[in-house]
């Protein structure tokens, strides 16, 4: 009788007096922060500030060295939209970068994946073989790909040689404006798309195989059974991997930078070779920090746009 | 009593080491980038720490040395002797009071005496001297010695006999330049500056950098004029597009093995041109680069500066290492080991004599041209940030055709001005 009509506890010297209280506190809140606690701190410093502080400097005139900052609000925002050239063509070359990816490497992944799949003896050869190339060092892979173009010693001049023509393969394909760009991004997909593959493969055999038995008792050919069962199966793989590859399409640095460095003419230019060179060597670090806030927008953005799909129900 | 023995052995013994340790080492710390230009550089610099064993050099690796600089530096770190790319560096650093003025150090140590006087200037920011400029540089037009013997060709010295000649040398299967920007983007500005300074003329391009005329100038546009045919030409690494794909191995291999004819090339190239020669066995000589009336202009650049750190704990210990390393005895001793291009200063003539000739008569010519108002300059040495990045990024517009000379031009000046309104034009040697 005592227990039923005891007061349940509600200010907080109350709660504090109570040992039920108390005791579950400390093992429901106080605990799991304790051991979260080190992570956070670490995370509150090495991103939450950093990351506070470059959208404060993309409000400021730095210049990247010593500490003098005047705030000079949207200014650089302005500029970047409004009068920047360069910029609105780097911006260009993000979204030709993004369309590339979301396509190629996702349309070579799928096929190389189904047909690994079904590969009983030898597979893991093969899955070696094509994941590879992911594990190179991007400066290696740039190295081994500059020379394989080369319009004088790589093997467009080797094709040219053996069929006796001239100029027709050893083409400067990283030296043309027109096809800088596409060349760069065939290079990184070739590093890129066996991680795809080896994410789809991992999804496709974590098909329960009784639906494909279903499906072939209901006569479903190959294109079918990819169709109806296979595809379905690994759409949140899928979609998870097209929501991070549209991410990294406005990150593009390395392969581009260690190439071309975003030439010939800009042919190349992204978004963060851009800032790279306006925080490094224009001396426009607040200019530079203002292009990083807006790679973060568009990031957030993508994410939106896949949360926003979720919550209507798709499976992501 | 046997511990009481040992205690007084013991305290006898720390009385005996005191007074050496009681001698204060000052180390004086310098952050350089690893690789083979340490591997020579660093043993003699070294040498400095058997002159006084008070003060010690120490010398830290570092990959990217100027961006962990800058970095440590601002964050109220870095090392005592804070080096930079150029002067324009120095600017900002001693606009943000990162670096000391060293105005005193230099009446106190007699820099004076040994730098030139135009060289101290550079350093110069708001009448203050802030850094010392070290591996003084400059452009010449190196050639392959037997493919000239070989067709009866003589080295240019105007741009016409430059334009008959690339005529012959195409003629005979040759790239004229063995040139490419694959390895180094910025090769480019080393074309527009010596373009405008053999073209133009470097008292234009005096001018045109004190703003008293603008980079749309007639004879500047028509340097970039030139510079876009020749590059149309294909003379600079057979076209334009394969100017984009040749890497520095290509450069130094086509001109060392004969496939092409010559090379306009920074001082700094002269370490690598004789290893490249040296493999191939033929032979290098170099001649001014060909300006329109004949006369030998020589384009002055500076490798990197030293400066002190303002959060250096001992700047005056600082202070005596940089009068040693930039002492003639010290700068010629460098030369000659490692082919480093000297610091503006005045080397003996014996250091000289003691070269292979062909790399002697490179300073000696470049010293000749600037005691003679030959020189010009070079454009990361003398121009601003903004405006030297634009020089090299956007010339390749015009030379895909993207834009013309004249709107390259323009969009020069408005950055220019801009960056001369706002001050940021690094100390110009008065003419």
């Amino acid at each position: 009788m005592a227990v039923l009509t005891q007061k349940k506890p509600t200010t907080i010297l109350e709660k504090l007096n109570d040992e039920t209280w108390r005791r579950k506190f400390i093992r429901n809140v106080l605990i799991p922060w304790l051991f979260i606690a080190p992570l956070l701190i670490l995370h509150i410093y090495v991103v939450t500030v950093p990351a506070v502080q470059g959208i404060y400097m993309s409000m400021t005139d730095w210049k990247g060295v010593g500490r003098n900052a005047n705030f000079i609000g949207l200014e650089n925002y302005r500029e970047l939209f409004f009068e920047d050239e360069t910029f609105g063509k780097a911006l260009g070359n993000n979204i030709i970068w993004m369309i590339f990816f979301l396509t190629v490497p996702f349309i070579l992944a799928l096929f190389a994946a189904t047909m690994l799949s079904q590969i009983k003896r030898g597979g893991m050869i093969y899955r070696s073989i094509l994941f590879i190339p992911y594990v190179l060092a991007s400066v290696v892979t740039i190295t081994i790909w500059k020379n394989l173009l080369n319009p004088q010693r790589g093997i467009g001049a080797a094709l040219d040689k053996m069929l006796g023509l001239e100029g027709a393969f050893g083409i400067a394909y990283l030296g043309r404006p027109e096809s800088a760009l596409m060349s760069i991004a065939f290079i990184d997909n070739w590093h890129f798309w066996g991680f795809l593959m080896i994410l789809f493969l991992a999804a496709m055999q974590a098909i329960p195989p009784v639906l494909y038995d279903a499906a072939k008792i209901d006569g479903a050919n190959r294109w079918q059974e990819f169709r109806h069962v296979t595809l379905p199966g690994i759409r949140p793989v899928v979609l998870f991997m097209f929501m991070m590859v549209a991410i990294w399409s406005f990150l593009a640095f390395d392969y581009i930078f260690l190439s071309t460095q975003g030439g010939p003419g800009g042919a190349s230019e992204v978004i963060a070779t851009l800032l790279y060179k306006n925080a490094f060597f224009r001396f426009e670090a607040g200019y530079g920090a203002a292009m990083g806030v807006v790679i973060s927008i568009f990031a957030g953005f993508i994410i939106m746009i896949f949360v926003t799909l979720r919550r209507r129900g798709w499976d992501i | 009593m046997k511990h009481i023995k040992i205690l007084f052995a013991i305290a006898v013994l720390v009385m005996a080491l005191a007074p050496a340790g009681a001698q204060d080492v000052t180390t004086v710390s310098m952050w350089f980038s690893e690789g083979s230009t340490l591997d020579c550089w660093g043993p003699l610099m070294l040498e400095f720490n058997d002159i006084d064993p008070s003060i010690q050099l120490e010398i830290v690796p570092q990959a990217d040395t100027w961006n962990v600089t800058r970095t440590a530096v601002a964050g109220g770190g870095g090392p005592d002797i804070v080096r930079t790319p150029g002067p324009s560096f120095v600017y900002e650093m001693a606009q943000a009071g990162l670096i000391l003025p060293m105005d005193a150090f230099a009446d106190e140590m007699g820099w004076g005496d040994f730098f030139f006087d135009w060289a101290l200037d550079l350093g110069l920011v708001d009448g203050q001297l802030y850094s010392l400029s070290d591996e003084l540089e400059t452009l010449v037009m190196y050639y392959n010695v037997e493919v000239f013997e070989e067709h009866g060709w003589t080295p240019p010295d105007t741009m016409e006999e430059l334009n008959a000649l690339a005529e012959e040398v195409e003629a005979a299967g040759l790239t004229v330049f063995s040139h490419g920007n694959a390895s180094w983007r910025p090769t480019n500005e080393h074309f527009v500056g010596e373009y405008w300074t053999q073209v133009a003329g470097p008292h234009k391009v005096y001018q045109a950098l004190s703003g008293e005329i603008p980079w749309t100038d007639e004879s500047l546009v028509e340097a970039i004029e030139l510079l876009d045919a020749h590059m149309q030409a294909g003379w600079y690494g057979g076209g334009v597009d394969l100017y984009f794909t040749n890497d520095g191995v290509y450069r130094r291999t086509s001109l060392a093995e004969g496939s092409a004819a010559m090379n306009i090339e920074g001082s700094w190239a002269i370490r690598g041109t004789v290893d490249y020669f040296g493999e191939s066995g033929m032979t290098w000589d170099w001649v001014p680069v060909p300006s329109h009336d004949g006369t030998d202009y020589f384009t002055i650049g500076m490798g990197n500066t030293s400066s002190i750190n303002a959060n250096s704990p001992h700047p005056e210990a600082a202070a005596q290492f940089l009068t040693w390393y930039f002492s003639p005895a010290t700068q010629g001793k460098m030369l000659t080991n490692c082919l480093k291009g000297p610091a503006p200063v005045a080397i003996g003539e014996d250091v000289l004599g003691a070269l292979d000739p062909r790399i002697a008569r490179i300073y000696a010519a470049l010293s000749d041209a600037s005691a003679n108002d030959r020189y010009g300059y070079t454009t990361w040495t003398f121009w601003p940030p903004k405006s030297d990045v634009y020089i090299y990024e956007e010339i390749e517009r015009v030379w895909t055709g993207e834009i013309t000379a004249m709107e390259y031009s323009e969009g020069l000046q408005e950055l220019f001005a801009e960056e001369l309104a706002a001050g940021d034009i690094p100390p110009i040697p008065t003419r």
